[in-house]
């Protein structure tokens, strides 16, 4: 069977068995979990390395609790959420400025999702301004934000991975870019 | 930020894998933390239905039948019979639920509300059904019994009654002082001696006052040097898982008849002793009119009533 084909829950099984098949979660999940802990905040590469690392472990300690009706990579990005957490509540400091996306999935953002009505300045848009604005939201909404519109997940993906009913997900992501809105606004004003 | 998987990350995890023989955890491990969760969270709606069941027990079977006996109103006898203590166990419990239910592996994908409403109605009809099988009574008393600390309604209601000062007596038949007198022998829950005046009772109270059994003497305390009470009613001790709503609604109307007898029959006393004094000598002894007339439990009847 081609490698690609096998889910990553038939990959817990055999990696429960033979520990060489976690290499196989490890390839498939290091590059998008580095890029979501940099999201969330954690810049510096060391410390990416390590809090990876601990997400890592921290999996295979307990793939015997993952729960199969669950997708794996809600599993796996609630572990990595709330490892860069702890990372930054154990420094004891607020998370850094942090690159959320490039330039072109900002812009992209803001056209498919911000609302043009709160928007009065779209021809002015930039991606500097969505981005300090994303960083200047509150850590609830820019979270959900992220997951949806940056790591492309569902609102039930999301709720597994922020532990948080599905219904408050459609509510923090409405109130998020209103928020967002609000915030460019103000910022473009200022600028 | 690079899209291809450093091989450096790998080999320092396997390297750590091998260097502290980690291994993931059991199955039983995780199934056992998901079980202790749901435990927690059943017994914390237990707990929460014995507190319902309790605060139903105490608000359906509180001797409200007497209240007028022990306190001004029933605003001040509600204040006090109230049971905070589960009412905040009842609220504690309902938290302690949401917070262990929240803990299981799917408890975050229901609300707040939800979760606390659920676990709120799961109490209170366990909490009902507890009550309806005497477990409200059993407990209240069972932990009245075991700890000093803790009110029970029975303690509540004998100290209540065990008040002569203010006309309140709780004991038992210990015999007739004098075969010639309505005077008789009870010796109260603090085993003081009592001689009851019982010429004003109804021959109803007369017989329970004798029936041996513990009653609750309604009257007061007229001896200065012996320990004299002129009882006014008596009525049966009711603190028994038995008691139900009807037989307290029909405690509540003989004691009001009660009261209103004693009132009347003190007013025609009184007018038998105008006309010994003012020249019908129909009465040939003086005759001790004023006490039930002037009980406090008299006075804020007919003032409730008016």
């Amino acid at each position: 069977m081609d490698e690609q084909q096998v889910t990553d829950a038939q990959i817990v099984q055999q990696a429960l068995l033979n520990k060489e098949r976690f290499g196989v979660l490890m390839d498939r999940y290091e590059a998008p979990l580095a890029r979501y802990i940099a999201r969330l905040g954690i810049r510096n590469p060391d410390d990416q390395q390590d809090v990876l690392q601990d997400i890592f472990l921290k999996v295979y300690r307990n793939l015997n609790g993952f729960d199969q009706q669950l997708k794996f990579s809600s599993w796996i990005y609630r572990i990595a959420h709330n490892e860069a957490i702890s990372s930054y509540r154990k420094k004891n400091v607020r998370p850094e400025g942090h690159l959320i996306a490039d330039s072109e999935e900002l812009l992209s953002f803001a056209a498919g999702n911000l609302d043009s009505a709160e928007m009065q300045f779209d021809q002015t848009l930039n991606a500097d301004v969505i981005r300090s604005g994303l960083q200047a939201l509150d850590p609830k909404y820019s979270q959900v934000l992220v997951l949806r519109y940056f790591e492309h997940k569902e609102y039930e993906e999301i709720s597994d991975i922020l532990q948080i009913p599905t219904g408050s997900v459609g509510t923090l992501i409405h109130r998020g870019k209103k928020q967002l809105a609000r915030v460019i606004n103000t910022d473009t004003v200022r600028i | 930020m690079s899209d291809k998987p450093t091989t450096s990350l790998k080999d320092k995890l396997f390297s750590t894998i091998e260097h502290e023989k980690l291994q993931p955890r059991s199955r039983l491990f995780f199934q056992c933390k998901e079980c202790s969760m749901w435990l927690l969270w059943l017994a914390s709606v237990l707990v929460g239905a014995l507190a319902v069941a309790v605060s139903l027990f105490v608000v359906a079977h509180r001797q409200y039948a007497l209240y007028e006996a022990t306190h001004e109103n029933f605003l001040t006898f509600m204040v006090q019979v109230l049971p905070y203590l589960w009412f905040v166990m009842f609220g504690l419990m309902v938290v302690a639920a949401w917070y262990n239910f929240r803990q299981t592996k799917r408890g975050y994908r229901y609300s707040l509300v939800s979760i606390i409403v659920s676990s709120m109605l799961v109490s209170l009809a366990l909490g009902a059904a507890l009550q309806l099988l005497g477990f409200g009574y059993l407990a209240d008393t069972t932990l009245g019994q075991q700890l000093d600390m803790y009110m029970s309604q029975e303690k509540i209601e004998r100290q209540l009654w065990q008040q002569p000062e203010d006309g309140r007596l709780l004991g038992t038949y210990a015999g007739q002082v004098d075969a010639a007198t309505s005077t008789v022998w009870l010796i109260d829950t603090a085993g003081t001696k009592w001689q009851i005046i019982a010429t004003d009772l109804f021959p109803r109270d007369q017989a329970l006052l004798r029936s041996e059994q513990p009653v609750r003497v309604l009257g007061a305390s007229t001896g200065t040097s012996s320990k004299q009470f002129h009882a006014c009613g008596v009525f049966p001790w009711m603190m028994d898982a038995s008691i139900t709503r009807e037989d307290l609604d029909r405690e509540r109307r003989d004691f009001v008849k009660k009261v209103y007898d004693q009132k009347y029959r003190a007013e025609d006393r009184l007018r038998l002793l105008e006309g010994d004094t003012f020249g019908n000598p129909s009465s040939g002894q003086r005759m001790d009119m004023g006490v039930c007339a002037e009980l406090a439990a008299v006075r804020r009847i007919e003032a409730s009533m008016q």
